[in-house]
């Protein structure tokens, strides 16, 4: 027996106090003169003594509260072998079923493996089946039924996430937490390098657990794999999209591969690449012909190694037409619908069509049909325009002012509705120019337009009254940016131009992210990602779409969801790799391709010494220990803490009721 | 008034004579209120005149009305005789707050004396006892009489132990007329002992009142923890419990007091129990209720 912290035994030097108050200080009687003894009788002695024996009782019960309290602080333990307590052993089997296991026949031998143990394991033994991938599966409860326990393991089907030893720890660390009882852990897996936590520590198993590996490789094998895919999530003119495909080799030799482009199941285009020796390269396809709607599509190579699963990264694109947008500019102003178009042109892949004109001429021009409208430093509208525009507004449609010098001549902004209080010329003044003080980073055309620093503004219009909301302000408070809702449709102000004359912002880098994030905001345009991985989720519904049903497909054609989950799930978790069908809830048809995460195709395994550190041997026992043969005289602390605090508890209530029952009697009635 | 018959209010006051008329003045100023005690200033009956009789008495009313001679009689024309046996033993030296069973038994004594020979004009006498008579005052209505009770009172100082058989055989020695016996003591003895050793006083036709004199600690005492307690009379040493004190000794101690008082009564005696710390009157009012009676 041993104490983990015996410092605190010197806290039992505190049992000195109820032995002074019991025995030293109870006998300072006085005697007391009383008129008459004839009441009295010699018999109360007796009970002088009885008294003495609870008291003496009432101390044993104070001083054992003390002594378990030092004792409960001490933790004691003490040692017993793992023989003795053998019988009270859990196997507890983990076959890993990470995508990786599909290589080769690992997961097969894994399983076989597992059988044969279970044939060897005494009956009298309990045993428990789990699997393991990102996270830990539990197949049976621990039971002796070897029934039960084979057919788990028949059970168990190559999966496509991606194993991690940490997650396994930590579910054994919570097991720990409730079974005190030895576990003896037999991890069936092909131990991948990949599959270890940042942190060894994560991997810590706790102290009952005694881990036994039955790895099913033991070198590095070669594999080659598509390691990522970059294409754009929605086509608009075939021509001018690209497809760029990266190609890893994993522990290979230098070897050619031949890479193609599947569309809906045809190559389309294949290349050859050299790939270095343990290296990668990059192969790109220069258009990506399509048909109008939702296309599966994937990059292949040829398969020449153990794991074919990862030779194909598939994705899906969607075919649409441009949208349209309508740019309205003062006839003198060459600029802003320059800069403009450039910067649509460059960011959105060709997604907007530009049209451009000019104010003198826009009586004749229809907003409808358009996504969305721009209105650049115009000075005034005709009426008849200006109807259309607040129409078009009112029933959904959105338009970006520009206010630059001209439409400062006027004394309210058109259709924003708000009057112009100030014209800020900061050339004229002092501080020459101003720059953006603060945005709001969660207004949509701001997300990742956050490099303002240098942009100079030496012109901006200060509007009145305003009770729209401001996403950016320049360093003297004046508003840069301001969003007004007009009907269904909503209303955005700039303060200042758009022609690289009232500010240099056009020169910047950030003008491309604004313009293309405030374009896709007002076209009501979202962001699609045509491929994800294993495990990642998908977002099914917005805050504003509840209660509404959403549909997902898997790969093999059946629907996950149940009817309740497609109704109120907000987001699905990607399970398997393949495509994924979805309705979401606004809606929209939409089509995923799901991947095995990459990290998975590295098929190295752990070094020998790290595992011989994680089994806890070293040397001769880590021999044993990789073979499978358990050391049998293992001695394994057994804290006797619970013991120690339960006595407290018992000696405490005990201590309680003498000691009330005393009180009881010397509380006088009145 | 009433606050002068508080024992803790009378402790204060120097001399007996004074504590008696304290008492005594406020006890009637009380009883002005009450009608159910008689005074000697009430109006008894009319009897007729007879020759010897003192004019001074004679409704002359009534003498005019009528022509016949009547004397207006009062009950306080009655005569008696008190006599107050005071136990001076050891064990009325107790006290558990400022005032003693023995002083409180001096303020009961002082003020039936006060009452009695003042007042009522009857006759009082003493007898201080403890296992010896210790002072004999025979019952007079002698000028001077209460200043001799009265010294005799406060002279009285407790010491040695109680022993009834001696000094009820002096005091029936001494005993020839009727009157009333007042017994003050503590009473710690037994039941049958004190009442068969009192009894014969009532063969000669006395009223015999026992006033029994007890400190609240000695019906409750209040222990915090176990304690050696000293006979104040024998000197014995005992240890005693708290949950003694709680429990068996007030059993004990209400058992006596009920067997003294049914004892007593049975015996054509009365019984009264006083407490130290209440107020004198319940004696007071007991002995001029048993006065009253005498007629």
């Amino acid at each position: 027996m041993g104490f983990l912290a015996p410092w605190f035994l010197a806290g039992a030097v505190a049992a000195g106090l109820p032995v002074y108050l019991h025995l030293l200080r109870r006998h300072r009687t006085t005697p007391l003169p009383f008129s008459s003894l004839m009441f009295f009788e010699r018999r109360t002695q007796s009970s002088i003594k009885h008294r003495r024996l609870r008291y003496l009782l009432l101390l044993a019960f104070r001083l054992a509260v003390i002594l378990l309290l030092a004792l409960a602080f001490a933790n004691p333990f003490i040692e017993r072998s793992a023989a003795s307590i053998s019988g009270e052993k859990l196997n507890l089997l983990v076959i890993d079923d990470s995508f990786s296991m599909r290589a080769g026949t690992r997961l097969a031998d894994a399983k076989r493996e597992a059988q044969a143990f279970l044939d060897t394991r005494k009956p009298s033994e309990r045993a428990q089946v789990m699997e393991l991938g990102s996270q830990v599966h539990v197949l049976t409860e621990p039971t002796q039924d070897p029934g039960v326990l084979r057919s788990a393991v028949s059970s168990i089907q190559p999966g496509d996430t991606r194993a991690s030893f940490g997650e396994l720890a930590g579910t054994l660390r919570s097991m720990a937490e409730t079974v005190h009882t030895p576990i003896e852990l037999h991890l069936f897996s092909d131990v991948q390098r990949s599959a270890m936590p940042g942190s060894f520590a994560e991997m810590a198993l706790p102290g009952n657990v005694s881990l036994v590996l039955h790895p099913e490789a033991s070198s590095p094998e070669p594999n080659w794999t598509v390691e990522s895919v970059s294409a754009p999530g929605e086509v608009f003119d075939p021509k001018k999209s690209r497809v760029q495909a990266v190609i890893s080799g994993y522990h290979t030799p230098a070897a050619k591969r031949t890479v193609s482009l599947v569309v809906n199941g045809k190559p389309i285009a294949t290349q050859t690449v050299d790939v270095p020796a343990d290296g990668r390269a990059t192969v790109e396809f220069s258009s990506l012909d399509v048909p109008y709607g939702l296309t599966r599509c994937e990059v292949r190579i040829d398969s020449a190694d153990s794991l074919p699963a990862d030779n194909a990264s598939l994705f899906a694109v969607k075919r649409s037409d441009p949208r349209k947008v309508l740019f309205v500019y003062e006839s003198n102003d060459t600029r802003s619908p320059l800069y403009f178009r450039a910067a649509l042109t460059s960011a959105a892949e060709s997604a907007f069509n530009l049209e451009t004109v000019t104010v003198d001429r826009v009586a004749n021009a229809q907003p409808t049909g358009h996504d969305f409208v721009v209105l650049s430093d115009v000075a005034s509208l005709p009426s008849s325009f200006e109807n259309a525009l607040t129409n078009y507004v009112k029933a959904g449609g959105s338009v970006f002012i520009a206010a630059g010098t001209s439409a400062a001549h006027h004394p309210r902004i058109p259709l924003f509705g708000d009057t112009i209080t100030d014209s800020r010329y900061y050339s004229r003044e002092g501080s020459r120019f101003q720059t953006v003080g603060e945005t709001d980073p969660s207004y949509p055309s701001l997300g990742k337009a956050n490099r303002w620093a240098g942009v100079k503004f030496y012109f901006a219009v200060r509007v009145a009254g305003t009770d729209a909301r401001v996403a950016a302000r320049l360093t003297d408070q004046t508003p840069l940016l301001l969003e007004k809702k007009l009907g269904e449709g909503r209303v955005l102000l700039f303060t200042s131009g758009l022609d690289n004359l009232t500010n240099d912002f056009p020169l910047h880098s950030v003008f491309i992210p604004f313009i293309d994030q405030t374009a896709r905001y007002l076209s009501g345009m979202e962001t699609r990602a045509g491929s994800r991985i294993v495990d990642s989720f998908l977002e099914l519904r917005t805050a504003k779409e509840q209660s509404v049903g959403v549909e997902v497909v898997d790969p093999d054609g059946k629907r996950p969801l149940s009817l309740k989950e497609a109704s109120t799930a907000q987001s699905f978790q990607l399970t398997r790799a393949g495509f994924y069908q979805l309705r979401l809830a606004n809606g929209r048809e939409d089509l995923v391709g799901v991947n095995a995460d990459r990290r998975e195709s590295d098929l190295d395994v752990i070094p020998k010494d790290v595992l011989a550190l994680w089994t806890g041997d070293t040397g001769k026992e880590a021999q044993e220990a990789s073979s499978g043969t358990v050391a049998q005289d293992q001695r394994k602390p057994y804290s006797l803490w619970w013991y120690a605090v339960l006595l407290l508890l018992v000696a405490a209530i005990a201590e309680s009721l003498l000691s009330s029952q005393y009180l009881a009697m010397s509380r006088e009635e009145p | 008034m009433q606050r002068f018959l508080d024992p803790a209010v009378l402790g204060g006051i120097s001399g007996l004579d004074l504590v008696a008329k304290t008492v005594v003045d406020g006890f009637v100023a009380g009883l002005h209120r009450s009608p159910d005690f008689g005074f000697s200033q009430e109006f008894a009956e009319y009897r007729a005149y007879s020759p010897g009789d003192d004019l001074r008495h004679v409704d002359w009313n009534v003498f005019a009305r009528t022509e016949r001679a009547y004397l207006k009689r009062y009950r306080g024309e009655t005569n008696t005789l008190l006599t107050v046996l005071l136990d001076a033993s050891s064990s009325m030296s107790y006290s558990s707050h400022k005032v003693t069973k023995m002083d409180y038994a001096r303020f009961i004594a002082a003020s039936l004396f006060y009452l009695t020979t003042q007042t009522q004009r009857d006759a009082a006498g003493l007898i201080v006892f403890d296992d010896e008579v210790r002072s004999y005052i025979r019952a007079s209505t002698r000028q001077g009489q209460l200043h001799r009770l009265l010294s005799s009172l406060e002279n009285a100082t407790p010491h040695a132990r109680t022993d009834y058989a001696k000094p009820m055989l002096h005091f029936q020695n001494f005993l020839r007329k009727r009157g009333m016996v007042v017994v003050i003591s503590d009473f710690f003895e037994s039941p049958a002992t004190i009442v068969q050793t009192i009894e014969p006083l009532r063969y000669h036709g006395n009223e015999v009142v026992l006033f029994h004199v007890l400190d609240p600690q000695e019906l409750k005492p209040q222990l915090d923890e176990p304690v050696l307690l000293i006979d104040m009379e024998t000197q014995e040493s005992l240890e005693v419990t708290p949950e003694y004190g709680y429990e068996e000794y007030r059993t004990k101690v209400e058992s006596h007091i009920n067997q003294l008082k049914d004892r007593a009564r049975g015996a054509g005696m009365d019984y009264h129990l006083l407490v130290t710390d209440r107020p004198l009157d319940g004696a007071l009012r007991q002995y001029l209720t048993l006065r009253q009676g005498r007629y």
